[in-house]
């Protein structure tokens, strides 16, 4: 049966419901009830007639089934069916002196079947029963763990009412809430074509005659049954999506290929149509809509009415569920195609403005934006949605302005000169008696002179016109008029014009194409240039600044840099066009704000975009992909850049935004590099440090352990001795420990000075009390002078330097030696000497002594315990975080001097 | 002997080896020795006993060890000295401030230990004895006339500037007593800046070569790096 069927899918609240349930009733089932809808077009398509044939199938599969209430029409066959059932008799109801049966729920949980037959599940119960609606009562059964088979009429559910009111003019008050339709287990549409629902009708299988005309009359037409059909076929359809939907959702699992559609918005006026479409279109493939907006250098030239336009169609696209995105870009079929390579997209819906009516096109071979996209991405699905009448409103090209901007004075005096010209030496030529022909190519070469020696097409147009005027007019008889006489002259007059114009736009061509490629080389130039220069810059600011000077020189323009750093902006750089430093006013927090904006973004902004044009900065996030590396700002000063500039500009900082990044890749690289050689140190360290503190303990705890046993049969001098060795073994660790967490402080990168001001003096004085008892009978003396040598130094950490040095002297040195400490300022230093007259340090190590780990193997310390080889290495480490150098040199005759530097500070003093 | 007139002493450490070290060298010095392990019971037993001196560790499992000072402060003059870590400077510093007398340093010696707390008694005897603002004060060769606004040393009048005059009488007041370098400032300039900090270096440099016997090896005025002076009495 079904239930097998549908239980292979665990459901939680299944189990849960499951589980209160069993605290409830007493019944054995361990779940909810299934529920089945039969679920027909109208009435009489046999969905009581399925059901029951359903519900016998069940009995004879062993099922226990009972039939809870069927609807009593008179259908022979339905009632012989129903016969064959266990019944629950109806409860009589007695309402308005009118008798009803309903369906008795309370029986029917006390019969408690496995499977129960509820017809007709949108039914209002009469007034006094537990629950207004038949679907409760379901409900409940099902709560009961009781499978239901019901039937339902397509009009009946909720969202589908108004739909059918409006094909059958029928408004159905019995409704039941989609939910219970959409979580139904199964639904089993009984469908059956309208003729034959029809001829049922009539055979009087369905209503009893009369009732069957009245019903034929107003409702059962083919027109009605046929609609109200497609929209059961169509909610059933619909359910079983929601079903894939909620599948894949509990399985987390693709069920269909993921299917993204881009589509252009624009400001054109037919864009809303395109976007609906596409929106239509996503919805029918389950993909992702993607709204694209191409900024290009144009997209500043708009009108205020066009950028209205545009944010309504963003709006309009938002609305649909789009995903909004703009790129940048001069090209725009190009960023098109990159955008869609770059994010998946499987489709695109554009429409087809502006494309079809170029007769120029036509004539000179320019791709559509459609055809240009075909050639970038040929695996793109391109949709393309006819507009209606509208007449194309990309804006107009560069070219186009360039070429109908109205012609100069010069150039009008050029082309007129021109005209007259030639029309004086065809006079010359008629005198000599020279054909007509060579008159008419004359007029040609004029307006061929024309197209060559001025710019813009008006002129060159003007020019052919005037050509046929003057030719007619001084000419062709009769003269000194505009008529002729001979018709074929027309026929002249036309060729004449076209080859004028032809030859006129082919020159044109030819002077914009001259033009593009200057431009072109200058583009390559400056590009060149500053890629030369990016590669010579050796740090993220250098190349930030060759971006700034080549922005500069190319726009004349004020221009600041604001690194990214650490997941914000650092402090700026400034580059100034003139010789006047506007940094003040370009630095203010407002102008870091929306440089901030910018970053946070990955969009541009400030002066001349759409975002926070107040700022006085055309802020550009230099960046490649989702990497911003920092934001560049263009002081505009009111000016706009132009689109070959603009292009330029975005080249530049593209370029910038390569060369920070590879900057940026080669410090990590060397950051990785330091930190493996410094992990590399710091497992030396550990294993050193294993060696050199297990010993000392050993001796600690052995002797401990000795004097703890065997108390009494030491001698007191053994004890005082076993005494001795524990204390000066602790103070040896007391040491190396400090060595240690200054070395945990000083080298593992996180370094903070705790800076105080300090004497010298006062620090000597300290540090040699601190190791007064290790001096073993050497005669330690301090060199005071009467300068105030006044320091700026992390005291704990000099102390440290001081203390390895004396003990260092110490233990490198014969017991009748004598340490000289001295300190005395030199220029900007304080320097502190720490001398010894012992044997000195071999030449061999003085390159190593300052390196870690460095023991040296000619010089034995006098008290032979092996040093760590950290002491000074420590040293030089704090010493130069403190900004000064530390040195050994030879001291006279003999011992060694260890110097160190550290920055003096002037005194002000407080009276 | 009678316990009665041993001095108590409270010792508030929660690591029981230091701890039974520390109680160890008391005992055998005489002294009669409560041991706690946190601030509670710390603070309890301050109010129960009203023991001569306390020892506390800053680092208690309860309470902050600065609270325990505040609180104990609220009440009593006790003469408390802080055990603490060497890194934790600052946690020294803020302890003296809130009321604390003198502070060791881990790892500290026995000798040292025992130094302390015989200096931190005897100042806390003095006081007492001394009900009255005394006028004058002698340490070794230093006789201080306060009333009189002089100093000498072994009997000649010492020329000193105004400031340091008051940094004298400032040590000398809190003699024995650990003064961190902020509350000298305070007291001397009203202020506690870094330029502050460098002028007490110079001062106490002019003032030590005026007091000391020998001023490269100062015993008067103690240096306590990182964290302030000492008046010792000689």
């Amino acid at each position: 049966m079904q239930r097998d069927a549908s239980d292979t899918r665990v459901n939680p609240d299944l189990i849960l419901k499951a589980i209160e349930k069993d605290e409830v009733a007493d019944d054995a089932r361990t779940s909810r009830g299934h529920l089945k809808i039969f679920f027909g077009y109208a009435a009489g398509t046999g969905k009581t007639y399925a059901m029951l044939q359903a519900a016998h199938a069940a009995k004879r599969r062993g099922v226990d089934v009972v039939a809870g209430y069927i609807e009593p029409h008179e259908r022979p066959a339905t009632a012989h069916l129903a016969q064959g059932l266990e019944n629950v008799p109806c409860k009589l109801i007695e309402h308005n002196g009118i008798a009803l049966n309903e369906f008795d729920l309370d029986a029917a949980i006390e019969r408690a079947p496995q499977l129960i037959l509820v017809d007709e599940l949108a039914h209002t119960n009469a007034p006094g029963s537990r629950h207004d609606k038949r679907y409760q009562d379901v409900e409940e059964l099902l709560h009961a763990g009781i499978d239901v088979y019901t039937t339902v009429n397509v009009q009946h559910i909720e969202s589908l009412n108004d739909m059918v009111a409006s094909i059958t003019g029928v408004v159905v008050s019995e409704r039941i809430p989609d939910r219970i339709f959409d979580d139904a287990d199964q639904v089993e549409l009984v469908d059956i074509e309208p003729e034959d629902l029809l001829e049922r009708l009539r055979a009087g299988l369905v209503y009893r005659p009369a009732q069957a005309d009245r019903a034929q009359q107003h409702f059962f037409t083919v027109e009605n049954l046929t609609a109200l059909r497609e929209i059961a076929l169509r909610r059933c359809a619909d359910r079983t999506g929601h079903l894939t939907d909620a599948a894949r959702v509990l399985g987390n699992r693709d069920y269909y290929t993921r299917e993204r559609i881009l589509v252009c918005v624009s400001p054109a006026p037919t864009n809303p149509r395109i976007v609906r479409a596409a929106a239509r279109m996503a919805k029918a493939f389950r993909s992702e809509l993607v709204a694209l907006f191409v900024e290009s250098p144009r997209t500043q030239a708009m009108s205020d009415d066009e950028r209205a336009k545009l944010a309504a169609n963003i709006a309009l696209a938002e609305q649909l569920g789009a995903h909004m995105e703009t790129v940048y870009g001069d090209d725009i079929a190009f960023q098109i195609s990159e955008f869609a390579r770059l994010s998946g997209i499987s489709k695109i819906v554009m429409g087809r403005t502006g494309e079809r009516s170029s007769v120029r096109q036509a004539l000179f071979g320019r791709k559509s934006l459609v055809e240009q996209l075909i050639t970038f991405a040929p695996n793109l699905d391109i949709y393309i949605i006819p507009e209606q009448s509208t007449p194309p409103s990309r804006p107009k090209g560069r070219r186009h302005a360039l070429a109908l901007q109205p012609p100069s004075s010069r150039n009008v005096l050029r082309t007129l000169a021109l005209s007259l010209a030639a029309t004086a030496i065809g006079t010359a030529f008629r005198h000599l008696g020279f054909a007509d022909s060579s008159i008419i190519s004359l007029y040609i070469l004029t307006a061929l002179l024309t197209a060559v020696t001025t710019t813009g097409r008006i002129c060159t147009i003007v020019s052919s016109v005037l050509s046929v005027v003057l030719y007619n007019f001084c000419f062709v008889t009769p003269l000194f008029s505009l008529a002729s006489y001979d018709r074929s002259y027309l026929v002249t007059f036309g060729i004449m014009f076209a080859t004028a114009m032809v030859a006129g736009e082919l020159t044109a061509r030819i002077a914009d194409n001259a033009r593009t490629s200057a431009e072109n080389a200058f583009k390559t130039r400056v590009l060149l240039e500053t890629n030369q220069l990016l590669q010579q810059a050796h740090s993220a600011e250098e190349c930030a600044r060759v971006a700034m000077n080549q922005l500069v020189k190319l726009l004349k323009l004020d221009v600041v840099f604001y690194p990214a750093e650490h997941g914000t902006l650092g402090k700026a750089l400034y580059e100034s066009a003139g010789t006047e430093n506007r940094s003040a006013s370009l630095l203010t927090d407002y102008e870091r704000a929306v440089a901030t904006w910018t970053f946070t973004n990955n969009k541009r902004a400030g002066a001349s975009t759409r975002t926070l044009p107040e700022a006085r900065c055309l802020y550009l996030a230099v960046r490649t992909g989702d990497k911003v590396f920092g934001v560049i700002g263009i002081a505009l000063e009111g000016r706009e850049i132009e689109a070959f500039e603009h292009s330029i500009v975005l080249s530049i900082v593209g370029e910038c935004a390569l060369a920070l990044e590879s900057d940026r890749a080669a410090q990590e690289r060397e950051e990785a590099a330091v930190l493996a050689k410094n992990e590399q140190l710091r497992a030396n360290l550990l294993r050193s440090i294993g060696h050199d503190l297990r010993t000392p303990l050993t001796a600690i705890s052995g002797s401990a352990a000795i004097l703890r046993k065997s108390d009494e049969k030491l001698s007191l001098e053994q004890r005082c001795d076993l005494a001795d060795a524990i204390y000066d073994d602790s103070l040896w660790l007391i040491d190396t420990v400090e060595n240690l967490l200054a070395i945990t402080r000083v080298e593992d990168g996180t370094i903070r000075l705790n800076l105080t001001s300090e004497l010298i003096d006062e620090v000597i004085e300290a540090a040699l009390s601190h190791v007064a008892q290790a001096s073993h009978g050497r005669a330690v003396t301090i060199e005071h002078t009467d300068d105030i040598l006044l320091v700026r130094i992390d005291v704990h950490l000099i102390m440290q330097v001081l203390t390895n040095l004396i003990m260092n002297a110490f233990k490198y040195t014969p017991e009748d030696s004598t340490v000289t400490i001295g300190a005395r300022r030199e220029g900007a230093f304080v320097v502190v000497d720490v001398a010894d007259d012992g044997p000195g340090v071999a030449d061999c190590d003085k390159p190593h002594i300052f390196e870690r780990f460095f023991t040296s193997s000619n010089t034995q310390p006098v008290d032979s315990r092996r040093s760590i080889g950290l002491g000074l290495s420590l040293c030089r480490s704090i010493v130069e975080a403190h900004g000064g150098v530390i040195e050994v040199r030879d001291s006279h005759p003999h011992g060694a001097i260890f110097r160190f530097t550290l920055p003096a500070e002037e005194i002000e003093i407080h009276e | 002997m009678n316990n009665a007139a041993k001095p108590r002493i409270l010792l508030v450490e929660d690591d029981l080896t230091v701890q039974n070290l520390v109680s160890t060298a008391l005992d055998l010095h005489g002294y009669v020795v409560s041991k706690v392990c946190n601030g509670q019971a710390a603070i309890m037993d301050a109010v129960s006993h009203g023991p001569s001196l306390i020892m506390l560790d800053l680092g208690l499992p309860d309470i902050d060890g600065i609270e325990v000072i505040t609180k104990i402060r609220s009440w009593s003059a006790v003469p408390i000295i802080v055990i603490s870590a060497r890194t934790e400077d600052s946690d020294k510093i803020a302890a003296l401030d809130a009321g604390a007398d003198d502070y060791l340093t881990k790892p500290f010696s026995v000798d040292e230990l025992l130094a302390r707390v015989r200096a931190n008694l005897r100042r806390s005897s003095m006081a007492s004895s001394e009900s009255t603002e005394a006028s004058t004060f002698d340490n070794g060769p230093l006789h201080i006339d306060y009333a009189a606004g002089y100093a000498t040393k072994d009997g000649r009048e010492l020329s000193l500037t105004p400031t340091e005059y008051k940094l004298l009488v400032l040590l000398a007041k809190n003699v024995d007593k650990v003064l961190t370098h902020t509350f000298i400032t305070r007291e001397i300039w009203g202020t506690s800046w870094d330029s502050d900090l460098a002028s007490l270096r110079v001062f106490m440099r002019t003032l030590r070569k005026k007091i000391e016997v020998d001023p490269s090896h100062p015993k008067m005025i103690q240096t306590h790096m990182g964290v302030g002076y000492r008046m010792q009495r000689l």
